[in-house]
């Protein structure tokens, strides 16, 4: 083959490919862009036919009707409170008891550890009926202490952490030791800082699965008060079955937030994601 | 300030006992109530006719048996949620794959088609749910485009012969891009002397595909797998929103059938499908340890 001949080859090579790639990624963002413009749309020209990829007239009614008449804006707090709380639990007990488990000698530490490991198998449906009895007991169905409190801490959490801090040199500790750190002085001042980039991983993990988490929130929660954002949604789409463009809206209004998140986060997105799969 | 000795070291050797178990005491004890307890209280109900109002009956084995022999609706849920497990399995980490190799060619833009790629893996499967039932409507876009270009519609989710095939495309959708993610990030660990070597020796694109990259993902893949099976013998947000089951129990899902028994206050029935599905993925667990510990 001549050079030309070659070079002619690749170009065409790489053309295929980034065509391959444009489409590819256009049909996995007109699910969303389809939902967006459909939030936007009037009722009526929801289903057009021919479609109506512009929203023509593009109206914000369904936006307005979802944050007044739903409360959406309510489910949105909760999401949020429901989230915050449960990421700063496990931040700071997963990383304690990970710390322990990392780098602290305890008699009973692997054994306890390997027990950990093995619940990790144990899927959620599991204990999921008794786990409901025992909120309904303590009469917390519809507060946030059942959407919290069950979900403070977390085994993977643990395993996560424990990986990172394997990490940090046993020397550097016992320096801060030497200088007369106790334990949580030495946790704080020393595994804290050094764990940064593995707390941010965590932080990602618990927030996401916290905010897109649907079963235990839908079973604990009777009154929209305490809906949370997938849950509310869910209710809509099956209440409203009629306006497309609102539940749309709703979607929007629940997806939002999550992407904003992940586009200013990606990169410790990735990281997080591979950390797992990867550094085993 | 200096310290009196003996108080000191005592103090020192009473932290040394007490301090670890301080620092896992929360982990231990939410362990404990919230998963230990409840497994065995499950266990124990799974063995009972307990409607949660009024004393459980011991019926021995007797869910079980109902289960495996005589519930019609709950094999077909187990056979459904398989073949959602196989249909998804056999797309999902393929794509993953492919669009993970395409970006491994120094292409521009990479993480922008990584963006897209990924976005939907972030996104609530509620969310991903509401938009699918509505490009799925009788008169959505799918059915206007089919139509639009001579054919006619489909029942996507109202015909029982496409329902399920029809949530495995959504999931699938919704799910390949972490496996793009995590194929890419190894394929870009390969050493790159690994493929230098093997053009010095004349190996075309396809064997260097064969002998160097697909052995040096072995261990990925059989993680994305594992990982995958694991997560998707759970599916349930997805069936719940998109059809709750139906229609004629052709989306019933295993989980999705425990939600209904527990709606329905059959407790103890609830319990025993949830140790079913807990028999299955023990036999996945113990699979990826298996394979793990061959790589370690």
């Amino acid at each position: 083959m001549t050079v030309h001949a070659k070079n002619l080859r690749y170009s065409f090579g790489r053309l295929m490919l980034y065509a391959l790639l444009i489409v590819t990624s256009i049909l996995m963002i007109i699910p969303f862009y389809w939902s967006l413009g459909t939030s936007l749309k009037l009722e009526q020209f929801v289903f057009s036919n021919p479609p109506q990829w512009l929203p023509n007239p593009l109206t914000w009614a369904n936006y307005i009707h979802v944050l007044t008449r739903i409360p959406f804006l309510r489910y949105f707090a909760n999401s949020v409170i429901v989230a915050v709380v449960t990421t700063l639990g496990h931040v700071f007990f997963d990383t304690l008891a990970a710390y322990a488990f990392a780098k602290l000698t305890f008699p009973g530490r692997d054994r306890i550890f390997f027990v950990m490991l093995l619940a990790l198998m144990v899927p959620f449906q599991v204990n999921l009926i008794p786990l409901y009895k025992i909120m309904a007991s303590l009469h917390w169905i519809d507060t946030y202490l059942a959407l919290i409190v069950p979900n403070l801490t977390s085994i993977f959490g643990i395993f996560l952490m424990r990986q990172f801090m394997m990490t940090i040199p046993g020397e550097l500790l016992d320096a801060a030791r030497i200088d007369g750190c106790n334990e949580f002085g030495v946790f704080r001042r020393v595994v804290l800082p050094l764990a940064l980039p593995g707390i941010a991983t965590l932080i990602i993990f618990t927030f996401m699965g916290t905010w897109n988490d649907f079963l235990w929130p839908r079973i604990v929660t009777n009154s929209e008060k305490l809906f949370t954002l997938p849950v509310g949604l869910a209710q809509l789409q099956m209440k409203n079955t009629s306006n497309v463009a609102q539940i749309m809206a709703g979607t929007v209004l629940t997806a939002l937030p999550m992407i904003i998140v992940f586009l200013f986060m990606q990169r410790q997105f990735i990281e997080g994601m591979t950390a797992g799969a990867l550094k085993e | 300030m200096t310290a009196i000795p003996l108080p000191r070291k005592l103090t020192r050797s009473v932290q040394k006992y007490t301090i670890p178990y301080l620092f896992i005491t929360v982990p231990a004890l939410s362990l404990i109530v919230f998963l230990f307890i409840p497994m065995v209280v499950s266990l124990w109900w799974s063995l009972n006719d307990y409607s949660g109002l009024q004393a459980a009956k011991f019926v021995g084995l007797n869910n079980y048996i109902e289960l495996l022999s005589g519930d019609k609706i709950f094999i077909k849920s187990l056979v459904n949620t398989t073949v959602f497990v196989l249909l998804g399995m056999s797309i999902g980490p393929t794509l993953g794959l492919i669009t993970a190799l395409m970006l491994n060619q120094n292409v521009r833009f990479r993480s922008l088609f990584r963006t897209a790629y990924y976005l939907p893996v972030m996104t609530s499967l509620v969310v991903v749910a509401t938009i699918w039932v509505m490009l799925y409507n009788r008169n959505g876009l799918f059915n206007t485009i089919l139509q639009n270009i001579g054919l006619s519609k489909i029942g996507w989710l109202s015909d029982p012969h496409y329902s399920l095939v029809s949530i495995v495309i959504a999931s699938v959708w919704q799910g390949f891009g972490f496996e793009t993610v995590i194929f890419l990030a190894a394929l870009q660990s390969i050493p790159r002397e690994l493929y230098e070597a093997a053009m010095m020796d004349g190996a075309g694109a396809w064997a260097q595909f064969r002998y160097i990259t697909l052995p040096s993902l072995r261990p990925v893949i059989v993680f994305v797998y594992i990982i995958g099976i694991i997560g998707s013998y759970q599916v349930f947000d997805q069936v719940f929103v998109m059809t709750a089951g139906g229609p004629v129990y052709s989306t019933s899902t295993i989980v999705h059938y425990l939600f209904t028994k527990f709606q329905d206050l059959r407790l103890g029935y609830a319990s025993a499908i949830a140790y079913i599905l807990f028999a299955v993925l023990v036999v996945f667990s113990y699979l990826q340890m298996r394979f793990s510990r061959e790589r370690a």
